[in-house]
């Protein structure tokens, strides 16, 4: 544990911490451009230099290549460092464009804030400036190649740390491109965190292109719903209109990236056609209204056809928050069936499954990424959750032996196949864990996790509340509308955010339901109420370890500015609620649905 | 006492006459306030409505007339309504008992030009002021409000305390005459005036009056820097109207009141003596507009100091030598 | 003595006030009498074209960060050539306080202010001046500034052909 002063702060930091990162845990921040937490250092932007006054070394060093060692006296603000990082700075800029005011990175860019953090604000050098020629790098990122600093943090994450192949460094000496051999989109499904580890604005969302600043963003700290992992995010929207989602930091869980599927998930949110206002029996009507129809209905449902004839069903892309109150509602309205999932199959094998995950068994993300030997099995990870597939890289990058037991995937790294479960050296691994989906065979794995203490399982559920829905129906006996639709009893469904088929919608003669996306159930609904997407509400989805996150509201209900009429500017009227932003959370409006019972008013006495 | 008609019709029109001219004179005070203000600031002041601006009162009157009525919530009705009123009506009821000219010979009637010649009109004129202060109590505390509040409780402390040297400066006055009647001050002058006698019981007079209108350097009841427009911040219109009209009617008051004490009343060579009296009071309404454009609000401290530690004790001191002398002359 | 001093105080300030009585007031007539304000004064805004016509206004959003009273909003698009504009572009000169912060933020120099001052008007949403309101067709100050030619993004001319700036590099060029 080597001691060591920095300005004037003693600091005692592990063996082998960089004097960066040591200065770093006192709060004394070090500019820096390629060394990053997840990729480390190379040394090439020069721009973390300090000066070490007393020690085993001296003079002006490279904070982020240096190792602390005992007794170095080392200091960020010695007027020799400061000199040497405004040069740095300067030198960097020389073939910078002067084009922050058309970036996108500008107003969140790194080298923005070093350059004018050093206090290079008038350029010296007169010279010309070296141009490249940009590449089409697929519809998701935007190439600029002129802006580059050449501090290789997007080809160290792309094939380091992503695995991926088809993008690199060309070139020599103050030429180096950093691109495509050939134009083309890029392959990697983690291609688009290439935005947010560039220092600068060379490669943005093209998705958000010329949309806003960052100053003016909405944002907030938010969980991806693209699968059961939770990978934490922090999408930004403006004017009502979801922009973009950048990764946010959490080592549990996704550490600092996400993958192209959670990152470029927009168009749902912003889709033109989302049920924006209530509607009964085809016409537009208001929450109040639409929420006093469908007790007039449910009421008159119950007279025709007796008790029992009204199924409540959700899903499990629902927030926890909202999935909770359906029991309730089931219970006040004496539904005939409570559900959660469409099918039977899926409705027995997540119950299944959430016996098998407690804090015991149950490998997070960092857990994979710290293993030693991992066993996918029956799964697709690069397709089913792509970031437990980055995971799995960077296990295998410190030496984890990766086993597929028999099954046709690709993986971004080298893995072993295997026959069966039994085929693995479970015993001999000291942090083996078993990557599965929900076909897999509880049975054998609880077998398993009773002979290996140290196992750890990961079960990939197909949604981003599989989980914590899958906790509410063993508690609630909740079963599949498949089967409640069986013996022909239920006249009627309330659905909540579920996608039902449209075969199993066919015989329902009332459908009502409450969803921000316009899905086959909304379209076949006589009754619609709009919801509240995730990015519009607070909420939480329980992940597939059993982690319950968090997500804030980031934007308002509404139609973007961009969808309104007139095109050419938004309206000059004052008005509270957007247009269409009557939506409200689904828990809200469950809520009020129950309080409306309890109060018995409404025709339902 | 005989009940002439011609007397009673006599009355009458003096009454009216001096409503008319005080009404008037302090809606045209407003505007010369404006003007004068306006000179020593290097503007123009206003000059938009009628030939010079002139009928800017006018239009002031139609705007107050106009205005929304206006009562916060949780505001006393009764006391909120009558307090304007409070502050006005005394203010010119004092008038009653100031003799603002030699008397006359109408129809072969002797005319007072006074209302009411009271033996004791200087009591009452102080009585009267005592009253003026509920204008500013109940209005500050009916009003529901704290900057209102705030003023009127500054305004309260201050109105008695200024009251206090008020009346020991004119103690000297009333020895002098030997009368509390305005009309015997007023013929004790037709010599020497007042002023000659009693210079202090005249500085301590003019400084007391500006305290009791609550003018500049004196408005801390309003003070608009620091409690928004004090006691009459809630008020509106021409309950606002009144409170403001009631401040000028008290400067003509109390300038009369002056003049009647200190400069001889009515009397002076030459002019005729509704003039010489007209050009006192008058005087008076300009000092106090100069003082305006020119001295900054006091503290408040620095008011309760000046009034209780200088003005009374100056006051007090004033009355024992006027006695002695009085004595010692015989 | 005290007490002299401060009536000498009192005296000297009431005959300063007493002088000025008899000043000539500084006062403008408005209506009647107009004042011309240098080409400096900062009022009504405008967004000026380039030389060649083109708008200037990249719609970077710096004068809306800008302005202390968040009276500017925009939306950037693309447009023809990857040129970035304000699809909608609006000044609400309601709240406006002509402190001219827009225009020193402004790296194109297409927001400027002019000495226009007369825009009162009974209706206060009359005041909020959209794009075409605000666009002119001349260059206002600093009439030969256009940003395209010096910012390295390929609009106004090839990429590598802007001032000082050499032609593209070929990456797979072998030459050290
Ligand atoms: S493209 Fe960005 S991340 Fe890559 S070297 Fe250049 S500046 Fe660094
Ligand atoms: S892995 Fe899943 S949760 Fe993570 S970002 Fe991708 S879709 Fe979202
Ligand atoms: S002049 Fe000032 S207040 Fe007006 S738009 Fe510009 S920055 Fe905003
Ligand atoms: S600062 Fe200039 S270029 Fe940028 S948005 Fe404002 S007017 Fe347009």
């Amino acid at each position: 544990m080597p001691k060591l002063i920095i300005d004037d702060i003693t600091v005692e930091v592990a063996e082998g911490t960089t004097l960066l990162e040591a200065a770093q845990s006192v709060d004394i921040p070090i500019p820096h451009f390629c060394w990053h937490p997840a990729l480390g250092r190379a040394g090439a932007c020069r721009v973390c230099a300090v000066k070490l006054l007393d020690g085993p070394v001296k003079g002006i060093q490279m904070s982020c290549m240096l190792p602390a060692q005992e007794g170095m006296v080392v200091s960020t603000t010695d007027p020799e460092a400061v000199a040497m990082r405004r040069h740095v700075i300067e030198w960097l800029m020389i073939n910078h464009p002067h084009d922050c005011p058309v970036c996108d990175e500008g107003g969140e860019c790194q080298l923005q804030d070093y350059t004018i953090a050093g206090g290079h604000g008038i350029r010296r050098y007169s010279g010309k400036k070296r141009t490249h020629v940009n590449q089409y790098l697929g519809p998701y990122i935007e190439h600029e190649m002129n802006r580059c600093i050449q501090c290789y943090r997007c080809v160290r994450y792309y094939q380091e740390y992503a695995g991926g192949t088809d993008f690199g460094v060309m070139g020599s000496a103050g030429r180096v491109y950093f691109g495509r051999f050939q134009e083309g989109q890029l392959e990697s499904p983690f291609s688009g965190n290439l935005v947010d580890i560039c220092p600068t604005g060379v490669f943005t969302d093209k998705t958000a292109r010329f949309r806003a600043r960052y100053w003016d963003y909405d944002m907030a700290p938010s969980v991806c719903p693209g699968c059961s992992l939770g990978c934490n995010t922090t999408p930004v929207a403006r004017y009502r209109e979801l922009l973009k989602t950048v990764a946010r930091r959490n080592d549990a869980v996704n550490g600092w990236f996400i993958c192209d599927r959670g990152r470029f998930a927009n168009s749902a949110v912003n889709a033109p056609l989302r049920p924006r206002h209530a509607v009964v029996d085809s016409r537009e009507s208001c929450v109040e209204d639409a929420l006093d129809t469908l007790l007039l209905r449910i009421h008159a449902l119950g007279e025709l056809h007796g008790p029992g004839s009204i199924a409540v069903v959700g899903s499990s892309r629902m927030a926890q928050e909202a999935a909770e109150l359906l029991p309730q509602l089931a219970l006040r309205i004496a539904a005939g069936a409570l559900c959660y999932r469409t099918t039977r199959k899926e409705s027995t094998e997540t119950s299944s499954f959430v016996e098998l995950v407690h804090t015991g068994s149950s490998a997070s993300q960092q857990d994979v990424r710290k293993s030693d030997c991992i066993v996918v099995y029956g799964c697709d990870p690069l397709n089913e959750a792509p970031m437990m597939a980055m995971a799995i890289r960077q296990a295998w990058r410190s030496g984890a032996t990766v086993y597929v037991i028999e099954h046709k995937i690709t993986l971004p790294c080298e893995f072993t196949l295997r026959a069966t479960l039994d085929d693995v050296p479970l015993a001999e691994a000291e942090r083996p864990v078993i990557i599965c989906n929900l076909s897999a065979e509880t049975d054998q794995l609880d077998k398993l996790l009773e002979g290996h203490s140290r196992l750890k399982i990961a079960p990939l559920f197909p949604a981003a509340n599989s989980f914590g829905t899958a906790l509410l129906m063993r508690e609630h006996g909740a079963i599949s509308l498949e089967e409640a639709l069986a013996d022909g009893e239920i006249k009627g469904i309330i659905s909540i955010e579920a996608d039902i088929p449209a075969a199993l919608l066919g015989k329902i003669p009332f459908v009502a339901a409450l969803d921000w996306q316009a899905t086959a159930t909304v379209q076949a609904a006589q009754i619609v109420i709009p919801t509240t997407a995730w990015v519009e509400m607070n909420g939480s989805y329980i992940n597939y370890e059993g982690r319950a996150q968090h997500f804030s509201k980031v934007m308002n209900p509404g139609v973007p500015v961009k969808g309104l009429d007139p095109a050419g500017h938004p309206p000059h009227i004052h008005r509270s609620t957007a247009t269409g932003g009557e939506a409200l959370p689904a828990r809200q409006l469950l809520a009020r649905l129950i309080k409306l019972l309890d109060d018995g008013n409404r025709g339902l006495s | 006492m005989s009940y002439d008609p011609i007397d009673i019709t006599l009355i009458g029109a003096k009454i009216a006459l001096v409503f008319f001219v005080i009404l008037t004179l302090a809606a045209y005070l407003v505007f010369a306030e404006r003007k004068v203000l306006a000179w020593i600031q290097d503007r123009k002041g206003p000059n938009r409505v009628g030939p010079f601006g002139l009928l800017q009162p006018l239009a002031d009157l139609i705007k107050l007339l106009t205005k929304e009525d206006f009562r916060p919530i949780g505001a006393d009705k009764w006391l909120f309504y009558l307090a304007p009123a409070m502050a006005a009506i005394p203010a010119i009821m004092i008038f009653a008992v100031i003799p603002f000219g030699a008397p006359l010979t109408v129809f072969g009637h002797s005319v007072e030009l006074q209302i009411s010649d009271l033996n004791v009109g200087l009591l009452l004129f102080l009585a009267l002021s005592s009253i003026a202060v509920y204008g500013v109590a109940l209005g500050g505390w009916a009003s529901n409000s704290k900057y209102a509040l705030l003023g009127s409780i500054r305004g309260l402390a201050q109105l008695i305390s200024y009251e206090l040297s008020m009346g020991l400066s004119l103690v000297p006055v009333v020895m002098l005459a030997r009368s509390f009647r305005l009309s015997d001050i007023v013929a004790a002058q037709s010599g020497c005036w007042f002023i000659v006698y009693q210079p202090l019981a005249f500085i301590i007079f003019l400084i007391s009056i500006a305290a009791e209108c609550k003018r500049i350097p004196f408005d801390l009841p309003e003070a608009e820097g620091e409690l928004v427009a004090g006691f009459h911040t809630e008020y509106s219109g021409m309950r606002f109207g009144l409170f403001f009209v009631g401040e000028y009617i008290n400067i003509i008051v109390l300038g009369g009141l002056a003049a009647t004490f200190f400069l001889g009343g009515w009397h002076g060579p030459w002019l005729p003596p509704v003039i010489w009296f007209s050009g006192k009071v008058l005087a008076f309404a300009f000092l106090f507009i100069w003082m305006r454009g020119t001295l900054p609000r006091l503290r408040y401290d620095q008011l309760m100091h000046f009034g209780w530690k200088i003005l009374t004790p100056l006051a007090l001191v004033n009355i024992l030598v006027t006695g002695w002398w009085l004595v010692l002359r015989g | 003595m005290k007490i002299f001093s401060d009536m000498t105080a009192l005296m000297t300030g009431m005959w300063i006030t007493w002088k000025h009585i008899f000043r000539r007031p500084v006062t403008i007539q408005y209506p009647e009498q107009r004042r011309q304000p240098y080409p400096r004064y900062r009022a009504r805004i405008v967004l000026t074209r380039d030389p060649e016509g083109g708008e200037r206004c990249v719609a970077c959003q710096l004068c809306s960060a800008a302005c202390p009273v968040d009276c500017i909003s925009m939306q950037p698009a693309e447009g023809d050539g990857g040129r970035r504009y304000a699809e909608w572009f609006r000044i609400n000169f309601a709240r406006c306080i002509f402190c001219g912060l827009c225009a020193e933020a402004c790296p194109t120099l297409a927001i400027q202010m002019t000495p226009d001052y007369e825009i009162c008007t009974r209706d206060i949403m009359n005041l909020i001046y959209e794009k075409e309101d605000l666009l002119i067709d001349g260059c206002g100050k600093s009439a030969d500034y256009n940003f395209y030619r010096h910012a390295g993004i390929a609009v106004t001319q090839p990429r590598g052909n802007g001032a000082e700036e050499l032609p593209p590099v070929d990456v797979r060029g072998l030459m050290p």
